[in-house]
């Protein structure tokens, strides 16, 4: 019986394009993604941060290839090894530039004191350049329905945009900031690709000011009162992610997001009432390490103290560190499930997709692009999607 | 068969086809013939080698596929569990793609490895460089760095130098002293500073400062002497050339070990103290080796600059982890220099009326 036989019971159905939007779905569970989490965190402390590279790749992979739209899944097809040959290819470019950096500013500071500072420059327009090349790189190893997006443009001519549009917004006190991300948007939109379906952005910076401007009038009292910072961000993020997404076309396909302030609140507000649990355990673990220690000594906590002994204690120090380590791991856990994955979900539950049918028959076009700029924005740390 | 009835259940879903040239979205049945065949109605049968076949990312409950021998993005999706089991217990190296327990080990084996050679870089390479590469740098260049500090240097302290002639007199012939024994070029300058803190220090390029709290402090010119000899031993070392070497070095490499685990920067900035200040501490104990010698030379003792350190910084010991300090700790300073005690058999460096005119180099001119 070698030569078995299915036949699907229904019909091949001759699916008409639908006509309603299609939502995204997302088929992970929490406690996987919270175990590769915790896992990956644990290998990045073993192999002092190296892992970085294929706890990123294993993340994107685990929210790609969990996240269906319209019923099919997306694929993720980078590796840990590109991003790792990204960042050494980055760093070689990078650190003839960082020498060359350092000795012209020795001779700008002769002639002024901080004159150097505006050097700082190139190096702005090095991250811009890497969040241009960082998202072409995860555009093309994006696969849907066996079809890869990608990218074309010039690293280099968005950052000279960005950079002169940093600049205006600079002079206008962030109130350009809805234009800045909207034409540079548009100019990433227009170089991605999806096969041979060319994208666009039509969302307009009037349509993002008009919904957020009032984020930037309380922005100066949300930073004096810090309370009041996670109700502004967040406010500001919800505008922004709905604005965004709602303005991504390809072809003829047309996002749509319903994103409301409320859905970012709680998260972020869930992240920092997690991130404050850990900081009053780590706080407690430090009292009882150094009562554990003082004891020990056979002082007093007065004597301990006034002797300054606590600040030459090997143990001490040795149990600080441990907890130090644990606290870093631990936020890093909450901000990866909260700040990634459950953002992730939140995005994929509030995102509509019209029109998907003029994606029905798209021929697979287009080119792999190296992780060179993966290595930039984690040389410069710096973030972009 | 049961499986076909099991396949045909509403949530399965059917088995879809994406050939990786179009993203149409085909229907297919499955015949698992020599080859799998993957069929579907009016079209012409593919056919995938098992050998071929390997699992690639897809959501939990579907077993997605792909060929070596097909175009790479062509993908066979199963949400069928028995169709799936069926597959796979066909294909030997379906797994053979993923990322499995020994890429992790060899992942931390080789991050180990190259986090050992960083540490041993750091360790026994960095001071080897440093010490060799600080005297190929022209002089030129290392006064540029001076007078480049120079400038920050006086924005911070203010431009504050003390100019009484008599003052200025004294101070001058104490250097000069100092320089030909420790047998330094005329290079050298030097200017007091007015400020509140206690210190001296030695800019790359062969400027000496010493602030005018330190002089304050002092009681003869012997402790006075002895720490501008201690700066003096620092130019002749190009300690500051060395230092930025390794600093510099140190930095680039622990920050590359350490890269981007967030919160990190703690870590970076403690390991980077632990292994600079041990350098530091190397670089002051040669320098305090300079005091020495040049004290020696001019027939003097160098343990009164240890007893003025002493009178500055009082016993360190046990207050501050000594691994952590840039310098040795001042007890075991004014030990060594103790050791080095001699009696007097030169002339004193100043005469009472040029230290007391010393001594008075920042005052202001009385007048009201």
């Amino acid at each position: 019986m070698n030569d078995l036989n299915w036949v699907p019971m229904h019909p091949t159905p001759m699916q008409p394009p639908p006509l309603r939007p299609v939502s995204a779905k997302f088929a992970g569970k929490r406690g996987d993604f919270i175990r590769l989490v915790a896992r990956g965190a644990g290998l990045e402390l073993v192999t002092a941060g190296f892992y970085r590279f294929w706890l990123a790749t294993d993340i994107r992979r685990h929210l790609w290839s969990n996240t269906e739209i319209a019923g099919d899944a997306v694929e993720y097809t980078g590796r840990g090894k590109e991003l790792l040959i990204g960042f050494l290819f980055a760093m070689a470019i990078l650190v003839p530039i960082y020498l060359g950096y350092f000795l012209l500013t020795i001779e700008a500071e002769r002639f002024k004191e901080f004159a150097g500072l505006p050097l700082i420059l190139p190096f702005y327009a090095f991250g811009q350049f890497a969040i241009y090349r960082a998202r072409r790189y995860r555009l093309t190893r994006t696969v849907w329905r066996g079809v890869r997006f990608w990218m074309d443009g010039s690293g280099w001519a968005y950052a000279w945009r960005a950079m002169l549009w940093g600049l205006f917004m600079l002079i206008t006190l962030g109130l350009a900031l809805p234009w800045r991300e909207a034409a540079l948007e548009r100019y990433k939109m227009r170089h991605s690709y999806y096969g041979d379906l060319q994208g666009s952005f039509e969302g307009r910076g009037w349509e993002f000011f008009k919904q957020g401007w009032w984020l930037w009038l309380l922005t100066p009292f949300a930073l004096y009162f810090t309370i009041g910072a996670p109700f502004v961000y967040a406010g500001f993020k919800a505008v922004e992610w709905r604005w965004w997404l709602s303005g991504i076309r390809f072809g003829e396909v047309r996002l749509e997001s319903t994103m409301s302030r409320g859905d970012l609140v709680s998260l972020y507000w869930i992240a920092i009432g997690w991130i404050a649990l850990l900081g009053v355990i780590f706080l407690a673990y430090l009292g009882v390490s150094l009562a554990l220690v003082v004891g020990a000594s056979g002082m007093t906590f007065d004597e301990f103290f006034e002797t300054k002994a606590f600040a030459g204690s090997i143990p001490l120090i040795v149990l600080a560190v441990i907890g130090y380590l644990a606290f870093v791991l631990g936020v890093n856990l909450v901000m990866r499930v909260v700040l990634m994955r459950d953002l992730w979900l939140k995005v994929l539950d509030t995102v509509r997709v019209h029109n998907i049918g003029a994606a029905a028959n798209v021929t697979a076009k287009g080119e792999l692009a190296s992780a060179l700029g993966e290595g930039f924005a984690d040389g410069l740390d710096v973030a972009g999607f | 068969m049961s499986i076909v009835a099991d396949s045909a259940s509403p949530h399965d879903g059917p088995t879809v086809y994406f050939d990786g040239m179009s993203n149409r979205r085909r229907i297919v049945s499955l015949v698992f013939a020599d080859a799998l065949e993957i069929r579907e109605d009016g079209a012409a049968p593919v056919s995938w080698a098992y050998s071929d076949i390997r699992q690639t990312d897809g959501p939990a409950g579907m077993l997605r596929v792909s060929c070596l021998s097909a175009p790479p993005l062509a993908r066979l999706e199963i949400r069928d569990e028995a169709l799936a089991v069926e597959l796979v217990s066909r294909c030997q190296r379906l797994g053979e793609n993923r990322v499995g327990g020994g890429a992790v080990t060899k992942i931390v084996g080789w991050s180990v490895a190259a986090s050992v050679s960083i540490v041993m870089l750091v360790w026994l390479a960095l001071p080897f460089v440093a010490d060799h590469l600080a005297p190929l740098v022209p002089q030129a260049f290392e006064r540029r760095m001076g007078e480049a500090s120079e400038v920050q240097i006086k924005a911070v302290f203010g431009d504050g130098a003390c100019d009484r002639a008599a003052g200025l007199a004294a101070y001058n012939k104490l250097l000069k002293e100092l320089r030909e024994a420790a047998g330094l070029d005329t290079d050298v300058q030097s200017a007091v500073l007015a400020t509140e803190i206690p210190n001296a220090f030695a800019l790359p390029g062969g400027k000496v400062y010493l602030f005018s709290a330190l002089l304050a402090k002092a009681e003869n010119p012997d402790e006075l002497a002895g720490v501008l000899a201690h700066e003096l031993g620092h130019l002749r070392h190009r300690d500051n050339m060395r230092s930025m070497i390794y600093d510099g070095g140190a930095s680039f490499l622990i920050g590359l070990l350490f890269g981007d685990v967030t919160g990190s920067g703690a870590l970076i900035f403690a390991s980077r103290s632990l292994v600079t200040a041990s350098y530091s501490r190397e670089a002051e104990q040669n320098a305090d080796s300079v005091t020495i010698e040049v004290m020696h030379k001019l027939g003097r003792s160098p343990k009164p600059m240890g007893e003025l350190l002493f009178r500055i910084t009082g016993k360190e010991g046990g207050r501050n982890l000594s691994i952590l300090a840039g310098h040795p700790l001042t007890e075991d300073r004014l030990q060594r220099m103790t050791a080095e005690d001699r009696r007097p058999s030169g002339p004193p460096l100043l005469t009472a009326e040029e230290w007391t005119a010393l001594k008075g180099i920042c005052d202001k001119p009385a007048k009201k």
